[in-house]
C-alpha cells in the first residue's frame, strides 16, 4: 500500500507546515509598528485608555503566552472574537466564504475555459505566424501585468463610463444573481488574466514538447483523428505540468484575492483580512491567514496525491 | 458538436450577457436614503472614539445636550434651552418627550451617569478634559441638570455639541444590558437595525424619536466603500444617493455628470505639521531649525497644488470661527521671499545648513503624502535636505505619539471645532498629556494665554489673548497649522432631497439627516 504511506507523509508535512505558518504569523503580526489600541482609539487619547484596552484583549501579555492560549483556542475549534465588533471571527469568516469561494471559483472557469484552449490551439497551430504572436502577446501581457494594476484600471474605466458592469455593487447570489453577477464579473477579470497568461503558456510549452514525441508521429500514422490525438496523447502527458501552474495559481488567488476584494468592495474573507491587518485586529488576521494556508496545503496535498496516482513513479520517489 | 446544441449555448451565452449589461438600478427600499461611505467605524464608544469616521455615525444614533447651526452659534439639542446661572454654573432644561430608541425614557439621571462617565479620568479618557473641572453634576429633577463647574470654561457649552458628549443609557449600562463598546443605543433619529462589518449598516427610523414627523426617510443605510473610484460608480450607478470625499478633485471628476451635485463642506478642521523638538539629536531639538522650517513652509502652495485651491491658509485658530486673530505673526505676514531669507540666516546661525530631515506622510489619508511633498519642496528651497516618508497609519502612529518618538516631521490634523479654546487646548501640556508630550516642548506662557482664552468670556480680552497665543504657538514652531481641510459630498440631485450645512466643526456632516427624503 505505498499509496496510503505517501499520503500519510503527505499530511504530517501539512500539520508541520500549518503550525510553522501560524507561528511566524503570530509573530510577524506583534512585531508590526502600531497596536490596536492605537488604531481604534485614535492618536489623541491617554495612556490609562489605552492600557485598558489592551488589558481587556490580554495584549499586555507575552507573545509567546497569548499564541499558546490562541492555538490552544483554535484546536479547540475556537478563532476568537473580532476585537473591533466583539463578534466570533469563525461565524464571520462562514458567513463571508461564498463571495471568495464564488470568486475563486469563476476565477478558475474563466482561467481554465479561456487558457487551455488557447494554449491547445498556439500549441498545434504553432507554425501559423498570427496564432504563435498572438499567443506570446496574451501571454507576457497577462502575466506581466498585476492584478493590482489591471484592478484599478478597471475600477477607474468602470467608475468614469457606465459600461453595465458595477464596482462595489456586490449582492449575494442568491438574494440577487444578476446584481451579483455584475459585481463580481470585473474582479473575476482582473483574477483571472494572470492566471489565463500562466495556463496558457504552459499548455503551449507542454503541447509543443509532446507534439515533437515519436508516440504522435505513431499516432498519425496509426490513422487516429486530430481530436483524438489531442485527447488520448496529448493532453494526457500535457496534464502534469498544466495541474502545477494551475495550483501555483490557486495559491496567487488566494493572495490575488485580498487585493481584489479590497479593490471591488467584495465582503468577502480578503476584504475581512485587509481591513483587519489595517486595523491591527489580530484575532481575525491570525484565523484567517490560518484558514488560507490550510487551503493552500490542502490543495497542495491534494495534487501531490493526484501526481502520485497519475504517474505512479512519483510515490517511489517522493514517499 | 450538433448544430441544435450550439445554437442552445450561444442563447444562454447572449442571455447572460443581455442580463449583465442591462440597464436599470439594483432593488432598493422604497423610501430608504443610502449613504457611500468612506471608512468603517473602528470603535463603538461615543466617549472613546477619536475619529471622524465614527462620530458622523454616532450623531446619527445619540443625542447631544446642544447642537450648532451654519454659522456655529449654539442650538438646542436634547436639551430645549438652557441658562448660565452664574460663570461656572449652567442649568440644562430636557426635552420632556426624549427616549431611547428601546422606549425608555430619557431622563437627567441619563445625562448625569454619562457626564460622570466622561469627566472621570479611568473612564473617560481625553474628551473629558475638554469639560474642565467639574464640581459637581446635579440632577434637580426628572428633566433638569446643573453643572457646576470648579473654573470658567468658556467653550463648556460648545464640547456639549460634540459626539463623546453623546448621552447613554446608563441605567441599561449599569445593570449591564447594554454595552458601549459592542452596541449603539441613542435616542437620535435613527436606531441601528443591522450591521454587516465593512459592508454596511442599516438604520431604521427610531420610533420613539421626540421630534414630532421626524426622520421623514424610514431607513438610512451607509454602504462602506473605501474606494474614490468605487463610491463614484455607486453614484452613478444609483447604488448609493449620497457619497462624502476627501478628495479635492472630486468636483473635476464628477463634472461630466448632471444628475450628481458636488458641495464643498467648509469645517474648521486642518492640516497640521507636528515637529520633534523633544528627542536628542533632532534637529528642531533648536529652536531656530525649528523657526527656519515654519518660515520657508508654503502655504499657499500646498494649497493649490494638494487641494486645488479650495482650502485657505490655516492659523491655529481656524478662519472658519470668523476671528480676525493670528493674521500679524510673521510666520505669516511677511512675503514668501523675505521669510526664505529669514529661514537661511537661522539655519546658517544654528549651523545646520544642508541638515537632513525627513518628513512624514503617511498613508492614512491621501493628502498626507501630497502635503509632504510640497513641504519637502519648500524646506529645500531653505537649504535643508528634506525627504519624504510614506508609510502605513500605524507606523505614523507608533513612531510619533508615543514616549519616545523617532521622526523628525510629520504631517496630521486636528478638528477645529467651535470655538477656540476647544482646539487650543491641545498645545496645553494636559491637553498633550499621553499622546503629544513625546515631541512637544511646555510653554508656560502659552499655556497661561490658552487658559485665558478658555476662562475670560467672550470680547476684546478673549480676542487680545487669542493673539497672545497664536504668537507663541508659531513663535515656538512646534505644532503648526498648514491649510484647511474640507469635505466635498456628493449625491444625486434627481433621486434625493438632501441639505448639507455650508459650514461644520463636529463631523456631523448628516446634521440634517432626519429631513432627507427621497424625491418621488
Amino acid at each position: 500500500m505505498p499509496i496510503l504511506g505517501f499520503i500519510g507523509a503527505r499530511i504530517g508535512v501539512a500539520l508541520f507546515t500549518m503550525f510553522v505558518v501560524s507561528l511566524i504569523v503570530f509573530i510577524a503580526m506583534h512585531l508590526l509598528p502600531g497596536g490596536f489600541e492605537q488604531i481604534i482609539l485614535g492618536p489623541i487619547q491617554t495612556q490609562a485608555t489605552r492600557d485598558a484596552i489592551t488589558n481587556e484583549f490580554g495584549l499586555d501579555a507575552p507573545i509567546a503566552e497569548q499564541f499558546v492560549k490562541w492555538a490552544i483556542a483554535v484546536l479547540h475549534g475556537d478563532f476568537g472574537v473580532s476585537m473591533i465588533t466583539r463578534t466570533p471571527v469563525a461565524a464571520e469568516l462562514v458567513r463571508r466564504a461564498p463571495a471568495t469561494l464564488q470568486l475563486a471559483a469563476m476565477s478558475i472557469f474563466t482561467t481554465l475555459v479561456v487558457g487551455l484552449p488557447l494554449g491547445i490551439a498556439s500549441g498545434i497551430g504553432d507554425t501559423r505566424r498570427s496564432v504563435r504572436v498572438g499567443a506570446r502577446l496574451l501571454g507576457a501581457l497577462g502575466a506581466s501585468t498585476p492584478d493590482f494594476v489591471l484592478g484599478t484600471i478597471l475600477v477607474y474605466v468602470f467608475s468614469v463610463w457606465a459600461l453595465g458592469l458595477t464596482v462595489g455593487g456586490y449582492a449575494p447570489f442568491l438574494e440577487n444573481p444578476i446584481a451579483n453577477l455584475r459585481a463580481m464579473a470585473l474582479p473575476t477579470l482582473t483574477l483571472s488574466v494572470p492566471g489565463i497568461a500562466l495556463v496558457l503558456r504552459t499548455t503551449r510549452e507542454s503541447v509543443l514538447n509532446v507534439m515533437t514525441s515519436g508516440h504522435i508521429t505513431t499516432a498519425v500514422s496509426r490513422g487516429e483523428s486530430p481530436s483524438q490525438i489531442v485527447r488520448r496523447h496529448i493532453l494526457r502527458n500535457a496534464s502534469l505540468p498544466i495541474l502545477t501552474v494551475t495550483t501555483m495559481y490557486l495559491g496567487a488567488l488566494m493572495g490575488g484575492s485580498v487585493i481584489v476584494e479590497t479593490l471591488f468592495t467584495i465582503p468577502g474573507i480578503g476584504l475581512y483580512t485587509w481591513n483587519a491587518l489595517n486595523n491591527r485586529d489580530y484575532q481575525v488576521t491570525e484565523s484567517a491567514v490560518l484558514i488560507f494556508s490550510i487551503l493552500l496545503v490542502a490543495v497542495n496535498m491534494c495534487v501531490d496525491i493526484a501526481y502520485a496516482l497519475l504517474d505512479p513513479r512519483i510515490q517511489g520517489r517522493r514517499s | 458538436m450538433p448544430s441544435s446544441r450550439i445554437r442552445l449555448v450561444g442563447a444562454a451565452f447572449f442571455a447572460l450577457v443581455a442580463a449583465l449589461i442591462g440597464p436599470g438600478p439594483l432593488a432598493r427600499a422604497s423610501d430608504a436614503i443610502t449613504w457611500g461611505k468612506q471608512g468603517e467605524v473602528l470603535s463603538y464608544d461615543p466617549q472613546h472614539s477619536g475619529d471622524g469616521t465614527s462620530w458622523d455615525l454616532f450623531f446619527l444614533v445619540y443625542e447631544q445636550l446642544l447642537s450648532t447651526d451654519d454659522n456655529f452659534h449654539l442650538t438646542p439639542g436634547l436639551a430645549e434651552r438652557w441658562e448660565q446661572i452664574s460663570p461656572t454654573s449652567y442649568r440644562f432644561h430636557l426635552a420632556q418627550d426624549a427616549a431611547f430608541s428601546s422606549g425608555r425614557a430619557l431622563t437627567a439621571d441619563d445625562v448625569v451617569g454619562s457626564f460622570k462617565r466622561l469627566s472621570d479620568p479611568k473612564t473617560g479618557g481625553v474628551w473629558g478634559k475638554q469639560l474642565g473641572k467639574i464640581a459637581a453634576i446635579v440632577a434637580e429633577d426628572d428633566h433638569t441638570v446643573r453643572f457646576d463647574l470648579e473654573e470658567p470654561n468658556s467653550a463648556f457649552l460648545n464640547v456639549l455639541a460634540s459626539a463623546p458628549t453623546s448621552i447613554l443609557p446608563i441605567k441599561e449600562l449599569n445593570d449591564g444590558s447594554f454595552d458601549p463598546k459592542k452596541a449603539l443605543l441613542g435616542s437620535g433619529p435613527f436606531m441601528v437595525a443591522e450591521h454587516v462589518q465593512d459592508q454596511y449598516w442599516k438604520l431604521a427610523r427610531n420610533p420613539h424619536y421626540w421630534r414630532k414627523n421626524r426622520p421623514i426617510a424610514d431607513e438610512f443605510v451607509i454602504k462602506i466603500l473605501p474606494n474614490d473610484s468605487t463610491r463614484i460608480a455607486a453614484l452613478r450607478d444609483g447604488l448609493v444617493d449620497v457619497a462624502t470625499f476627501d478628495n479635492a478633485d472630486i468636483s473635476r471628476l464628477l463634472r461630466s455628470e448632471p444628475k450628481i451635485k458636488v458641495i464643498k463642506q467648509n469645517t474648521t478642521n486642518f492640516y497640521r505639521l507636528d515637529v520633534s523638538a523633544r528627542e536628542e539629536g533632532s534637529p528642531f531639538a533648536d529652536k531656530r531649525v525649528r523657526q527656519a522650517m515654519h518660515y520657508a513652509l508654503d502655504r499657499e502652495a500646498i494649497a493649490n497644488i494638494v487641494l486645488g485651491g479650495e482650502a485657505k491658509v490655516e492659523y491655529p485658530i481656524p478662519s472658519g470661527l470668523g476671528l480676525d486673530v493670528c493674521r500679524k505673526d510673521p510666520f505669516y505676514a511677511e512675503p514668501r521671499a523675505e521669510r526664505l531669507v529669514k529661514a537661511r540666516a537661522l539655519l546658517k546661525d544654528a549651523g545646520k545648513e544642508g541638515v537632513e530631515v525627513g518628513v512624514i506622510g503617511s498613508s492614512a489619508l491621501a493628502a498626507y503624502p501630497l502635503i509632504a511633498q510640497v513641504i519637502q519642496s519648500s524646506l529645500n528651497e531653505a537649504g535643508f535636505k528634506a525627504k519624504v516618508e510614506e508609510i502605513p497609519a500605524a507606523d505614523w502612529y507608533k513612531r510619533v505619539f508615543v514616549a519616545h518618538p523617532r521622526f523628525d516631521l510629520a504631517v496630521s490634523w486636528y478638528a477645529g471645532y467651535t470655538d477656540p479654546a476647544m482646539v487650543l487646548y491641545w498645545w496645553t501640556p494636559e491637553g498633550s498629556k499621553g499622546w503629544a508630550d513625546g515631541y512637544t516642548l511646555p510653554d508656560d506662557a502659552l499655556t497661561a494665554a490658552i487658559q485665558k482664552v478658555r476662562s475670560l468670556p467672550n470680547g476684546p480680552e478673549r480676542l487680545a489673548a487669542m493673539d497672545t497665543a497664536c504668537g507663541l504657538i508659531d513663535e515656538d514652531s512646534n505644532v503648526i497649522a498648514l491649510v484647511g481641510k474640507p469635505d466635498y459630498i456628493a449625491y444625486r440631485d434627481d433621486l434625493v432631497k438632501v441639505r448639507f450645512g455650508a459650514n461644520e466643526g463636529y463631523f456631523r456632516t448628516f446634521k440634517y439627516a432626519e429631513e432627507f427624503s427621497r424625491q418621488n
